[in-house]
Order: C-alpha cells, then sequence, then structure tokens
C-alpha cells in the first residue's frame, strides 16, 4: 500500500494488544478487526422510558471487508458505530476492536482507539478556515509525526480522493462533495485498521453520493476495512455486498441482496424498477 | 508544541477581533494597576528622600520681635545636632517658591502674609527623631514661635498615606487579577464555542486532551502578556506626558521627581498577565471534558 514504509509509529493501543494490524503476520490477519459480542444499548431518555437500541448485537468484520450497516432511521446505526469509536458505551457485551475491548478502555485511552480508526460523517466534519492540507495533516499531527512525513502523506491522501492540487484552498469554499472528500482523505491517512463512515452521502444528490460510494470502494480496494452505514438503498444495490440489516435492536447479516426483506426498512421511496445488481440467493447469518 | 503554537497562532488570527476585545480589557485592568502602582512607588520614593533629610522649619509670628528670633538663631547655632540655622524673611520664603524669575504668574498674586517668616534647622542625618522631637518641643513653647514643622510629621503622615495607597493598589490588583481570569476565560470559552468544530475534529482524530487544550491556554498567556505590555506602554505615555506638563517649581517644593515603574515592577506585571492569562485560558476550558 501506498505510504506504508512511512507509517506511524505503533500506537499504545495496538501495542498493547495485537500486534500492527495493517502489517500483522499471518494470525493477525486472520483476527477479525472487528467483534460485537452480545452489545446491548439503552438509552436513558428524559421523559423516564429506557430505549433499547441494541439488543444483543453479535458480528464479525474480518479485515480487508466491506460491510454495509442498514436499516430504518432510528434503528441505530450511529449508535452502532459510536460504540466503535467510544463515543458511546455499551451497556452490556464487548466490543473487539483489533482484539482490545473498547469498553473498558480508559478516557486516556480513547484518542489511541481513535488513532486506529478513520471516521466519516453525513455533515463531513471539516473545519471551514482551514485549508484542505490542514484539515488532513491534523490526523497525523495528533501522532506526532514530523512535519516532512506529514507533508508527503497529505499530499498523497489529498491525491487519492481525487483533490490533487487544491490542497492550499480553504476547505470552506469546496462543494459540499469536495468537502467530503477531505473528510476522507483525513480517515484514510493514518491507514486506520478500520473506516467507520455514518451515512456519508447522506447530504449529497445522488450522482455524487455513488461517487463518493466509489471513493470508499476504492480505498477498500487498496486494502482498507470499511463499514459503511447508510439508509440509501441505491448505494446497497451498486454491488453485491455484506450488508447488516439493524432492526429492532437485532442485527440480521446479509451477504448479499436485500430481496427476501420487506421495503419497510427503508426510509426512501423504493424505485422497484431500479436495477439491482444482486443475483445470488440470500444467506441468512449469525455470527458470534 | 510547534503545532500548538502553530495553531495558537491560527486561531488567535482566525478570530482576532475577539482576541483584541479581550487584549484591550485586559489593558485597561492593567492600567488602573499600574497606575496604582505608579502612586505607590513614588510615595514610597517620597517618604524615603523626606526621611532622609532631617530638617525642621521653626514659623515665626509676624510680631515677633527681632531681637527674640536673633537669641533662637544664636542658641540654635550653639547646639550640636543643628548642622545649619538660616532664616528666612517673608521675602526669602516667598523668592524661594517662586524662584528668582518670578516663576508662574498665578502664584504671584500671592499675599505677602501668605509666606511667614522662619527659621530652617538642618539636622545632622544620624540625628534620631526623638532628639529631634526634643528640640521641636522647646523650640514651640517660645513666645516668638507660631508653629514648628518637622518633615518627622510629614514622613509620617506620607507613611499612613503610602499604607493606604499600598492597600490600594493590594484590593486594586486583586480585582484585576480576577478580571484578568473572567475575561480571558469568557474568551476562551467564547472561543472553543466558536471553533467547536474545531475541537470535535480534533477529538475525532485521536488528539489527546492536552493537544486539544494546549493552543488556548498559549492564546491565554499571550492575551495577558500583551495586554499588560500595552497598559505599560499607555502608561509610560501618560507618565512622561504628565511628568513634562508638571509645573517644574511646584515639583521641587515638594521635593517630587516622579519616577516610572522600576523594570522589575514592569517585567512583574508582564508575567503576571501572562501566568493569569493561561489560568484563565486553562479555566476556560473546565468545561471542555473528555470525549
Ligand atoms: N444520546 C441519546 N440519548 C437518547 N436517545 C438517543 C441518543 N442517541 C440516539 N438516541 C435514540 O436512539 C435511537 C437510535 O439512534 P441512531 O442515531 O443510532 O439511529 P440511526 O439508525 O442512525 O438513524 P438514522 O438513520 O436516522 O441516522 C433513536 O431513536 C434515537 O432517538
Ligand atoms: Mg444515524
Amino acid at each position: 500500500m501506498a505510504g506504508s514504509s512511512a507509517r506511524a509509529p505503533l500506537q499504545p493501543f495496538l501495542r498493547a494488544g495485537s500486534r500492527d494490524p495493517l502489517r500483522g503476520g499471518e494470525a493477525a490477519a486472520k483476527k477479525p478487526v472487528l467483534v460485537f459480542d452480545g452489545v446491548q444499548k439503552v438509552y436513558h431518555q428524559p421523559s423516564g422510558s429506557d430505549l433499547h437500541v441494541l439488543r444483543g448485537v453479535d458480528l464479525a468484520i474480518e479485515r480487508g471487508e466491506f460491510v454495509f450497516v442498514t436499516g430504518p432511521s432510528g434503528a441505530g446505526k450511529s449508535t452502532m458505530l459510536k460504540l466503535v469509536y467510544r463515543a458511546e458505551t455499551v451497556d452490556d457485551g464487548r466490543i473487539l476492536f483489533c482484539g482490545r475491548d473498547v469498553a473498558r478502555l480508559t478516557d486516556d485511552s480513547i484518542p489511541f482507539l481513535r488513532r486506529n480508526l478513520g471516521i466519516v460523517f453525513q455533515d463531513f466534519k471539516v473545519v471551514p478556515t482551514w485549508t484542505v492540507a490542514e484539515n488532513v495533516a491534523i490526523a497525523l499531527e495528533v501522532l506526532g509525526l514530523s512535519a516532512r512525513l506529514i507533508r508527503q502523506r497529505v499530499a498523497m491522501a489529498i491525491e487519492r480522493v481525487g483533490l490533487a492540487g487544491r490542497g492550499g484552498d480553504r476547505a470552506g469554499v469546496l462543494s459540499g462533495g469536495e468537502q467530503q472528500r477531505v473528510a476522507i482523505a483525513r480517515a484514510i491517512v493514518g491507514e486506520p485498521a478500520l473506516v467507520l463512515a455514518d451515512e456519508p452521502t447522506g447530504n449529497l444528490d445522488p450522482a455524487l453520493a455513488l461517487d463518493i460510494l466509489g471513493l470508499f470502494e476504492e480505498i477498500h480496494a487498496q486494502g482498507t476495512t470499511v463499514m459503511f452505514a447508510t439508509h440509501d438503498r441505491t448505494l446497497l444495490d451498486v454491488r453485491p455486498r455484506r450488508i447488516l440489516v439493524l432492526d429492532e435492536g437485532r442485527v440480521t447479516d446479509v451477504a448479499a441482496g436485500l430481496e427476501h426483506f420487506g421495503d419497510d426498512f427503508v426510509d426512501e421511496e423504493d424505485d422497484a424498477s431500479a436495477p439491482r445488481a444482486i443475483v445470488a440467493p440470500t444467506r441468512l447469518r449469525r455470527v458470534s | 508544541m510547534s503545532g500548538s503554537i502553530e495553531r495558537a497562532k491560527r486561531g488567535l488570527i482566525a478570530e482576532w477581533r475577539l482576541h483584541a476585545l479581550s487584549v484591550v480589557s485586559l489593558a485597561v485592568a492593567f492600567v488602573c494597576l499600574g497606575a496604582a502602582l505608579l502612586v505607590v512607588v513614588n510615595l514610597h520614593e517620597l517618604k524615603e528622600r523626606w526621611g532622609r533629610t532631617g530638617r525642621a522649619s521653626v514659623y515665626l509670628r509676624d510680631d515677633a520681635p527681632p531681637a527674640q528670633v536673633e537669641a533662637i538663631v544664636a542658641a540654635l547655632k550653639v547646639i550640636p545636632e543643628v548642622k545649619s540655622v538660616r532664616y528666612l524673611s517673608p521675602a526669602d520664603a516667598r523668592a524661594v517658591v517662586f524662584g528668582q524669575g518670578g516663576g508662574d504668574p498665578t502664584l504671584r498674586n500671592i499675599p505677602q502674609e501668605a509666606f511667614p517668616a522662619s527659621i530652617e534647622i538642618d539636622v545632622a542625618p544620624e540625628v534620631g527623631e526623638a532628639e529631634v522631637q526634643a528640640i521641636v518641643g522647646k523650640l514651640a513653647a517660645l513666645p516668638a514661635v507660631e508653629g514648628v514643622e518637622t518633615y518627622g510629621t510629614w514622613t509620617a503622615r506620607l507613611g499612613s498615606v503610602l499604607q493606604g495607597g499600598t492597600l490600594a493598589a493590594l484590593a486594586l490588583a486583586t480585582i484585576v487579577f480576577g478580571a484578568v481570569l473572567a475575561v480571558v476565560g469568557s474568551t476562551m470559552r467564547l472561543a472553543l464555542t466558536r471553533r467547536r468544530a474545531e475541537v470535535e475534529v480534533l477529538r475525532l482524530v485521536g488528539a489527546s486532551s492536552s493537544f486539544v487544550k494546549t493552543p488556548y491556554v498559549l492564546e491565554g498567556t499571550f492575551q495577558g502578556a500583551i495586554g499588560a505590555t500595552a497598559a505599560v506602554a499607555v502608561l509610560a505615555l501618560l507618565f512622561f506626558l504628565v511628568k513634562t506638563r508638571l509645573d517644574a517649581d511646584l515639583a521641587g517644593l515638594l521635593g517630587l521627581d516622579p519616577t516610572f515603574l522600576p523594570p522589575l515592577v514592569v517585567l512583574g506585571m508582564i508575567v503576571t498577565g501572562a501566568v493569569l492569562g493561561a489560568m484563565g485560558g486553562a479555566l476556560g476550558l473546565r468545561r471542555l471534558t473528555a470525549v
């Protein structure tokens, strides 16, 4: 992979657990990047009632996989991702990231967890007053890499997302699609073990959404593990992919295709005549 | 660290209006404090100077017979503690005040009676306060003497003024310290809300808590130091303006030679500004908890 010779030094989060997941040996390569083991999440709402968002979720994501997470609005897709990057904590069960239990991390080690994740959101979350390059570089600055190394790797990441030559532009002047590319460059510049994307195309028009999905696929093709949450059915139908359907607090693992599911889990109007790339019969699998 | 300085610089430039406003508020607070210190420093100087000069003025009644006055002068001359004795007639006193040339025209209208004749005594510097008071007591009892004024009483009065001034300066310092903390703290809180996106991004990419906070503390330090420095500059300007306008004759009469804040006090003010700014910055970040 490009830039692997200039990898960041191992972060304590990984050092304490498994070896570097990106270069790890055979054993490490076989271990799932992410495991949900009986994960429960309850939100205590101000009204007093409890909202059981996740009621025992089990799943495993292997290194190099591209996984969609889908389900109706409010099903808990964002919550699932938040549990991984520790914006929320589980109420029961374990989440193993690179073999380490995320739920048990102290607040002080959360930054180390996040340095091994690339996170992309619907609303981009780029700093408008910073330049494109500064927005991307921040992910490496927190690692304390040398300025020269940061420049090199930032330039490379910017090129990978198709923004070559725009590094000096203020991020605020870019279009939505371009800002999302900046966010993606920031997510991948540190070559994280896992990229989490929470509705990354939600704010973009359909053509642009497909562009951005294509970018994620390219990144995946180069070896990055991607977990992509969306309820945009057109994206799910582009290519047969493993899909995790989240509903009523449980996950159904679909190897590819969604035909056997009713259309009720998607908010958006379903266009039955839209071309489907799915041929294989669906296979349901519970992973524990 | 260089990254933090870089980000602090970026923050200061991006929000320069906010930071400029904060610096101005801090400068105003420090001007008040500096002015109080200036008064204290000069009162102290004055007290020191007056304390060293053992002098007394024996004011004579207008109707005192010249023979009695001469007798007093002669008697004083033989006292070993007294170094010199000089008789000042009302005309002499007037001349002392106005100088030879005539001085300020408004002062020249002061009537002759305003200047009583006096005997000016210089006491040897090694003579203690008590001995001077003993001589003064005897002189004051004489019928030809209207009153005796020593600088000792002035020094004592000045001492209590100085004490009051010092207390006032201390109180002012406390207020200023509180103000600096509040101003920098709320500026940082405001900067923080304006830069929420930035903080969110930092959190997202795994910035440690100190990585997030250091630039804000640096910005606070910078604000405090700049505010104090600006205040010193303004004070210096005002000071020299006032000093050049101050009537030289009047100043000479009072033995007043205004001095600016000593370099150490100036340095102390700037360092205090920087330290308080850093503390204010840290205070403004209190609510910025982990995650
Ligand atoms: N901090 C919170 N406190 C209380 N309830 C919450 C909190 N966060 C989310 N919820 C609730 O949990 C449920 C799941 O939310 P979540 O954002 O995970 O859904 P989602 O699947 O991402 O939905 P969408 O497709 O609309 O983004 C929702 O009903 C939401 O209102
Ligand atoms: Mg969501």
